[in-house]
């Protein structure tokens, strides 16, 4: 109860800090929402935000323009919306013909009038006692309904009108530790899913799946772990199917129109540490390596056959925990002189590299942070040579930057085609890793079999936060802003010419798009803005929304920056910021 | 029976535990992500009251829970607190160590069943002292195999992944030539490591003594696996303790006293020998 009072003393001084401005939709605004169809999902209403990063290509932009450079910094609170407190959740809320529908961390589903944030339904999924009470990032609008993945490994399919489920279908069995934590997406009539937590439990490695929106049916799977006497399936150090774990499709994948390609990243093998993964040492077998094929590859899937029609691995055999499974942006722009379809992604070492996403090409690799794991790479595959001296050893420690939570993480960089900039959010920093043993009991054995002490980059300037402003055209710096708190969001540019980033120390910031000169700071929010910063249109009007919540991956950073000093009890709150009337 | 000055010794302790226990789940140091423990609605979980009693928690997914619970029950009655048992009922195969945070906040003090090792647990975390020692065994299904050092390098070991005993494995076959080097097939439980080895997956498994123990006891299908010399590598023993919250430093000195006095007394021996159980109650 004495939480619930701090919340509301939070978003009442909040709202008497910023000025409440209201919108005033009509109350009925849901009936006359519209389904969705594929031309909407194809070429989305400026004022709609359809899915994870908005459109197929990732890009994470719209472009709204109400709110520009020359008016953000009159920005203010319009309205907060308290949230399921203690779980960790990385909302996106999706937006449609002025209603908002968010996924509660208890996995409450809610729609909200999206100028104003009155409740209009909600549907509470039971979520069973011994699932993670955890928010899973994104969700899927499709037809008349919404697409909703649940931490217990289901799908459902909720009237987005009325809040009525219309089927729920399990995928996986969540007591083998599979588990959504990101959303679906839709892709020409299928929906496309990846899963998570493969580990001990479940060996033979994550999947990703596509279903009917009809009825959820499962129509394909695709492995994300290798198999059968190929060179991709002997890849694993001749280790049997039994003892391959990981490759976790943990981020939703992007989708290209013209191939019918659905590029998504796939993680790390598990445990991280290769000797007790049994990747090392290499066995002398010529016809074996030891790359551990799916795992920190981009798949091109054709979304409605499920056929894997090429990969590109970024990081092989892979002991730090260095994921490449994070957003995929597809941008059309030269590269030596010639136009290329390209998908672009950024790896947790901070390096972002581009693969010709029809024929999987590697085209070039770009360095953002200072990093000891990557010495160099092949200038025409893009083949790594990786310093030997941050391979954890049992028995000894290493140092290797950056440390597990990545230098980028999970929050995805933004693409501005007025810039033709990727605004990305990185942090910098180390690790001290040694290799623990997990003996603790029979059943709690699960984690990652190393322990990352996490300290600042000896040559770091004490700014954990960045961003890298990249121009795609030559993948030249066109700005870079710096602060001493991690900058925990994704970035958000728009039609305004404005990149909005939330930070851990809890201001929602907005940056000039060409110059990077910061324009506008909200006051202090409820807690740190881990999640994924949204625009739409309500009545006509512009409104900026962003959730507030700890505990997601960068939180781990806490421990380098312990003046920042974060809610004990993590309250989730959504803030929606617009002009003033 | 316990010796009288030590009875007396824990009698003491026991009225002075029912004073001092300290119930709240406080956490000296702010923890990092994964190991920051949090339970649903931890904020409305109060404070425990009856301070009369020792509530423990038992795992059936652990080998040694019966026993377990014979052990803790003895050292309620040297501790004068009247025992509650808590079972934890669930069908997960592997689960993080976090997840025990909510058990214990709302059911149960100490919590049975958790090998001791030196840096193997996060700073909410606190271990009593070991009530048995037990060791990672080599076993086989091949009866014509005593020894590991017999094994021909061309057949494969397939440790339970993670352990110290693996880790000591990879150590020791890193020190060899690469045609010296036994296949190594990490798996990630050991009913993986006993149904490889059924299934000719793997021709020698490496797991916890007492899992194996327990699986011979409950299913026939593995009455003929047989565990053999460890050597050239030397055995992985570990002892098996108790495992507390941080702050619950007064009751966790009460249990390593009274621990110590019920393996002197022979307590403890006679527990496991009871059950036949391959472990050994050390001083």
């Amino acid at each position: 109860m004495s939480n619930k009072l701090n919340i509301n003393k939070i978003l009442l001084l909040a709202a008497m800090v910023f000025g409440v401005s209201g919108g005033f939709a009509a109350a009925d605004a849901i009936d006359d929402i519209t389904p969705v169809t594929d031309e909407m999902l194809l070429n989305p209403s400026d004022g709609d935000w359809l899915m994870w990063r908005r459109t197929y290509d990732g890009w994470g932009y719209s472009p709204l323009d109400q709110i520009n450079k020359g008016n953000v910094s009159e920005l203010k609170l319009a309205w907060a919306w308290g949230m399921s407190p203690g779980g960790r959740t990385q909302e996106t809320p999706v937006v449609h013909d002025g209603i908002m529908f968010v996924q509660n961390s208890s996995h409450l589903i809610q729609a909200l009038d999206a100028s104003n944030g009155d409740l209009i339904w909600e549907y509470d999924y039971d979520l069973p006692d011994d699932a993670r009470t955890q928010g899973v990032r994104s969700k899927a609008i499709y037809g008349d309904n919404l697409i909703i993945a649940t931490r217990d490994a289901r799908l459902l399919s909720i009237n987005a009108k009325t809040g009525q489920l219309n089927w729920n279908k399990q995928v996986a069995n969540y007591k083998k530790g599979y588990s959504f934590s990101s959303g679906p997406i839709v892709a020409n009539g299928v929906i496309v899913q990846g899963a998570t937590g493969c580990s001990k439990a479940q060996p033979g490695g994550c999947f990703i799946t596509g279903h009917d929106p009809a009825t959820g049916a499962e129509i394909w799977r695709v492995h994300t772990i290798a198999r059968g006497d190929t060179p991709e399936g002997n890849s694993w150090n001749g280790v049997p199917l039994a003892s391959r774990h990981g490759g976790s499709a943990w981020i939703s994948g992007s989708y290209d129109p013209d191939t019918n390609l659905i590029l998504i990243g796939v993680g790390q093998p598990y445990p991280w540490n290769m000797e007790m993964a049994g990747l090392k040492p290499k066995i002398s077998d010529l016809r074996v390596s030891n790359d551990a094929l799916y795992t920190n590859a981009t798949l091109a899937i054709d979304a409605n056959t499920g056929e894997l029609k090429w990969y590109h691995q970024y990081l092989p055999t892979d002991g730090l925990d260095l994921d490449y499974v994070y957003e995929r942006v597809l941008i059309d722009l030269p590269f030596n002189g010639k136009m290329r379809k390209q998908v672009v992604t950024t790896g947790k070492i901070g390096i972002i590299e581009s693969v010709d996403r029809t024929t999987g090409e590697w085209l070039w690799a770009k360095e953002t942070v200072r990093q000891n794991v990557v010495l160099s790479w092949d200038k025409k595959t893009g083949k790594k040579t990786i310093n030997p001296d941050t391979f954890p050893v049992a028995g000894e420690t290493t140092v290797n930057c950056p440390a597990d939570p990545g230098a980028h993480a999970w929050q995805p960089a933004g693409y501005s085609p007025l810039t033709k900039a990727m605004y990305v959010p990185t942090v910098e920093f180390c690790s001290n890793t040694t290799v623990k043993t997990l003996d603790p009991g029979e059943i709690y054995t699960g984690g990652g079999m190393q322990t990352y002490s996490r300290v600042e980059h000896p040559d770091g300037d004490s700014n954990i936060g960045q961003i890298f402003a990249i121009n795609m055209t030559d993948q030249s710096e066109l700005w870079q802003y710096r602060q001493r708190a991690p900058l925990t969001s994704s970035t958000l540019p728009t039609g305004g010419g404005v990149v909005f980033v939330g930070s851990m120390d809890r201001y929602f910031l907005a940056f000039d798009d060409t110059t990077g000169e910061k324009l506008w700071s909200s006051g202090k929010l409820s807690n740190a803005l881990e999640s994924f910063p949204i625009t739409y249109t309500a009545g006509g009007k512009q409104y900026v929304a962003i959730m507030a919540n700890h505990k997601s991956g960068l939180g781990r950073l806490s421990s380098i920056t312990p003046e920042i000093q974060l809610p004990p009890d993590n309250p989730a709150t959504l803030y929606v910021f617009a002009l003033p009337n | 029976m316990i010796l009288p000055t030590i009875h007396s010794f824990l009698r003491l302790t026991g009225l002075l535990l029912a004073v001092l226990f300290p119930s709240s789940p406080g956490l000296a140091n702010d923890p990092e992500f994964f190991d920051v423990p949090f339970a649903n609605n931890q904020w409305n979980i109060g404070r425990r009251v009856d301070e009369s009693k020792l509530r423990y928690c038992i795992d059936r997914r652990n080998p040694d829970w019966e026993l377990a619970a014979e052990i803790v029950e003895a050292v309620a009655g040297a501790l004068l607190l009247e025992p509650q048992r808590y079972e934890v009922e669930s069908d997960f195969i592997v689960e993080d160590i976090t997840r025990i945070y909510a058990i214990m906040l709302e059911h149960c003090d100490i919590h049975m069943g958790f090998k001791l090792t030196p840096g193997g647990y996060d700073n909410w975390i606190t271990l009593t002292r070991s009530y048995y020692h037990a060791e990672y065994v080599f076993i086989t299904a091949d009866p014509d195999l005593l020894a590991l050092g017999n094994l021909a390098p061309t057949r494969a070991i397939g440790p339970t992944m993670g352990t110290s005993a693996h880790i000591r494995l990879i150590s020791y076959i890193k020190a060899l030539s690469a045609e010296d080097r036994w296949p190594i097939y990490p798996m990630g439980t050991s009913e993986l490591v006993l149904k490889s080895l059924l299934n000719g997956t793997i021709d020698v498994g490496l797991l916890w003594g007492p899992a194996f123990w327990a699986k011979q006891v409950q299913d026939p299908v593995y009455a003929e696996l047989h565990v053999i010399d460890p050597s050239p590598l030397p055995p992985t023993i570990l002892g098996v303790g108790a495992l507390l919250l941080a702050d619950k430093i007064f009751l966790r000195t009460a249990f390593d006293e009274a621990i110590t006095a019920l393996i002197e007394d022979g307590t403890i021996a006679g527990i496991l020998e009871k059950f036949n159980f391959p472990a050994t109650a050390r001083p």
